[in-house]
């Protein structure tokens, strides 16, 4: 187990608070993961699938000779975006299962401090799956997403 | 530092050996008067003591070297194996097992909760106590033994080197039995017993034979005695002035030596059966030794072993399939040359990576002698097929499950003594552990002739429990009905006892076996008894599959679970009973169509259909696909947790192009 924390990327000089997110497009909306569970981003590969599996699980993908599932976060999170507008696929490693997570666009690695990180917000749509808001500026919204519930989710969840 | 590097060795020997250990009290408690058991067990502590000594764990040292001399004090007949002392000594290698497993996690042999100079001491009186008792016994008994044996010489001897002996004789030697006993404490002892050899051959004698043998005297594997029997012309005197001259040497016994010709009256009958039960021995001699000549290998490094050659097998299928589009002629040798040698490589690393099941299997005869010894209960536990070899890692899983079956069998299954002979049952209840090969699968049964299921019990809980409607519950057939026991939290035994019975158990077993592709399955008849089977595949690694397609999706079928393939036209299904059929060689076989068992969408059907017959043990079943792509070996690789509720796959494969086929498991798709 990894429980999330943020002392490990606490700024000592400054002693502000600061962890890194990898960020991303999905459904017109940012998103962003704890950056220490990416393993790496991948253009989407040709997926097998899996009949008969969990449906937010699109199947499975050759990577370098490992078998991987493949998640769509959009099913996941219950947003309408298309297959083929998925372009990417986020490999994570979450307590020792490797996932993949499709999405649109990866935008990249983004340091926030904690004054930018609002944990109260919860969001009705996404409820524990997101553990709260990045606000780089006013028109600038991040939805923090908690991986670690999202894999849980689907792990436990019927097909 | 020195000891660190050594510990790990200490530890794994120090198992060794106890495990050796607790096989051979079993078998001494079930033959306390063989003296060759006897002997082994001293050997074993003997090891152990020296091994605790050379390490610095005192405790356990102390420990094994009051239970060396108590077994010596049985070998020289001064105390009796009683009962009592068989679970004292039981009880001291458990504590001695308990101080290794201290060791591992705490570095040092000392165990809080237990006094070791009481449990010394514990021995102390079954020493004194018993001498005393039978010591006017033991002497009448060795006298008449004496009396009985050549001239109380303890050595038997062999035809061939009687006639050695015989020969000898008639030629002027003398021949002597001798006992050449070192002093406590020598060191190089092989060095010493040397000396004497050399010294009887130098007076120009010969030792024609010595107990023990002469290779386990080079390898220092006696105590201070050994005995010999020496032809030579000197005198008795001349010869013990000579050897006692060695240093060290403590004590030399010498007696005249003439062979006795085996008698007349004696049936030949017996003596070749003397001759088989020693051949037998020669044979387990020569197995024990071949078993010694290993090289103990780093776990991690065999799995990178088998990784790579996973990867090696992949990549070969990607250069046969790339250059088949070319067709060169001057590369067919060379690659096919290459396959063989692929193939060769690879089972020699699977076989590496398999062991015999005993391994497994050893520690259960002392565990089902404790249980049923708590439990009241009489038990003939019996193994068979401890040398069926199986995969590593199954090794390490399959133990705890077999364990939950043997603890519910004896705990559930075998009833009291009394209830069985009211039965009329053999009072001593019977369990057999059986492990044998079956094409492609290991299949492990726990048999018993207990009470077997209560199939009324089973079904009240399980309506209880709401697994199934209380109007159906009468109509499931018996192996439905025992499914039951898999599902959590289902324990019909009323009152829990310590051993088993709370609810945990068959299925936790289910979940190990499942996970390593395997299944089990439960018969049991009231009162007859009950069989539990494991089935598992021999290996987890490689197999040969055949693969086949529906839409653009490729599917792997394991090739031990086909039985043929064939086409079949629209008009060869029929229907019976709402269940479409075909008709093979006046067998009636019920077909299904891949893509519906898979629920994936399908076009229209052809005219005529690739079938695939699968068989499962009697089970036969066909399935439509839309074409044989081929048989491939394939390296099965886990789909992983997310997929752990999808039953119809086992694995997944990565092909020559680097596609992924899906491995079906075809136990469970119909």
């Amino acid at each position: 187990m990894y429980p999330i924390s943020l002392e490990g990327v606490m700024n000592l000089d400054t002693a502000v608070e600061e962890f890194e997110v990898l960020s991303f497009k999905l459904g017109d909306q940012d998103m962003a993961f704890d950056v220490e569970n990416v393993e790496m981003v991948i253009e989407t590969p040709q997926i097998t699938r899996v009949p008969k599996s969990k449906n937010v699980i699109e199947g499975v993908i050759n990577l370098r000779g490992r078998i991987v599932a493949v998640a769509n976060l959009s099913k996941i999170l219950d947003l309408d975006v298309g297959l083929e507008r998925l372009k990417s696929v986020i490999i994570m490693n979450v307590n020792d299962i490797e996932i993949g997570f499709l999405v649109e666009e990866v935008n990249g690695v983004m340091r926030v401090t904690e004054d930018e990180y609002d944990r109260n917000v919860v969001s009705e749509k996404f409820g524990k799956k997101s553990k709260g808001l990045i606000k780089k500026d006013e028109n600038d919204l991040v939805v923090y997403l908690d991986v670690n519930e999202i894999v849980s989710e689907i792990v436990s969840a019927g097909t | 530092m020195m000891k660190e590097e050594y510990l790990s060795v200490f530890i794994d020997e120090s198992r060794e050996t106890l495990q050796n250990l607790n096989d051979n009290l079993l078998k001494l408690e079930n033959n306390p008067e063989d003296m060759e058991i006897v002997n082994e067990v001293f050997r074993l502590l003997h090891t152990l003591k020296g091994m605790a000594g050379t390490m610095g764990f005192g405790n356990m040292m102390k420990l094994c070297h009051r239970m060396e001399n108590v077994l010596d004090e049985v070998r020289s007949g001064n105390i009796r194996l009683t009962e009592d002392l068989m679970d004292k000594l039981f009880t001291g290698v458990d504590i001695v097992e308990r101080m290794v497993n201290n060791i591992v996690e705490s570095g040092n042999d000392v165990l809080e909760d237990i006094d070791v100079d009481s449990i010394i001491r514990s021995f102390d009186e079954v020493q004194s106590g018993e001498s005393k008792i039978i010591a006017e016994n033991v002497e009448e008994e060795r006298k008449e033994r004496e009396s009985k044996e050549e001239e109380g010489i303890p050595i038997e001897v062999e035809e061939p080197v009687r006639n050695v002996v015989e020969k000898a004789l008639g030629e002027g030697f003398n021949s002597y039995y001798i006992r050449v006993s070192l002093k406590e404490g020598t060191q190089l002892k092989s060095a010493r017993m040397y000396l004497v050899f050399h010294k009887i051959e130098e007076m120009g004698g010969e030792v024609v034979k010595t107990v023990p043998p002469v290779e386990d005297i080079e390898e220092e594997k006696f105590d201070l005695d050994v005995d010999m029997i020496v032809i030579i012309k000197k005198s008795k005197e001349d010869l013990v002035q000579a050897i006692t001259s060695i240093s060290d040497i403590d004590k030399v016994i010498i007696k005249d030596f003439m062979p006795k010709m085996p008698s007349i009256e004696e049936k030949p009958k017996e003596v070749k059966e003397e001759a088989k039960a020693e051949e037998k021995t020669a044979e387990e001699k020569k197995a024990r030794k071949k078993l010694t000549q290993t090289v103990r290998v780093d776990i991690d490094k065999l799995d990178t072993l088998m990784n790579l050659m996973g990867e090696l097998v992949i990549a070969r299928s990607r250069i046969v399939d790339t250059l088949k589009k070319y067709n060169i002629k001057e590369v067919d040798e060379s690659l096919a040359q290459l396959s063989r040698i692929t193939l060769d490589l690879q089972n020699i690393v699977m076989k590496v990576r398999m062991v015999p099941i005993a391994f497994v299997f050893n520690r259960f005869p002392r565990m089902v002698r404790d249980l049923s010894k708590k439990m009241g209960k009489e038990v003939n536990f019996i193994i068979k097929g401890e040398e069926t070899e199986l995969d590593r890692t199954f090794v390490e899983e399959i133990g705890e499950p077999i364990l939950h079956l043997l603890r519910n069998a004896i705990d559930h299954g075998i009833e009291s003594k009394e209830e069985r002979i009211a039965k009329g049952k053999p009072p001593v209840g019977t369990i057999v552990l059986s492990a044998r090969h079956e094409g492609n699968n290991v299949v492990i049964e726990v048999e018993d002739d207990g009470r077997g299921m209560d199939r009324d019990k089973i079904l009240k809980r399980a309506i209880e429990m709401g697994l199934v409607d209380e109007l159906k519950a009468s109509t499931l057939p018996d192996e439905k009905v025992f499914e039951f026991l898999f599902v959590p939290g289902f324990s019909t035994k009323e009152d829990v006892s310590e051993v088993s019975g709370r609810g945990v158990g068959m299925d936790v077993v289910k979940n190990v076996v499942e996970s390593l592709n395997g299944s089990v399955s439960i018969e049991s008849q009231k009162d007859v008894g009950t069989k539990v089977t494991i089935r598992l595949p021999l290996t987890l690694a490689i197999i040969q599959a055949l693969l086949v397609k529906v839409n653009n999706y490729v599917y792997a079928i394991p090739i031990a679970n086909i039985d043929s393939t064939l086409m079949i036209s629209k008009d060869d299904i029929q229907t019976v009973q709402d269940k479409e059929v075909i008709v093979i060689r006046g067998e009636v076989i019920p077909i299904y169509r891949l893509w519906e068992v898979l629920e994936i969408p399908h076009e229209t059907e052809e005219e005529t259909m690739n079938t695939v017959i699968i068989r499962i043990g009697n089970r036969k079943y066909g399935l439509v696909v839309d074409k044989l792509l081929g048989q491939e070996d394939i390296v099965i690789k886990s789909l992983g947790k997310m997929f752990s509720d999808v039953k119809e796959f086992s694995g997944a494969a990565i092909l020559g192009d680097g596609s992924i086929a899906l491995i079906l498991d075809v136990s469970n798709i119909a």
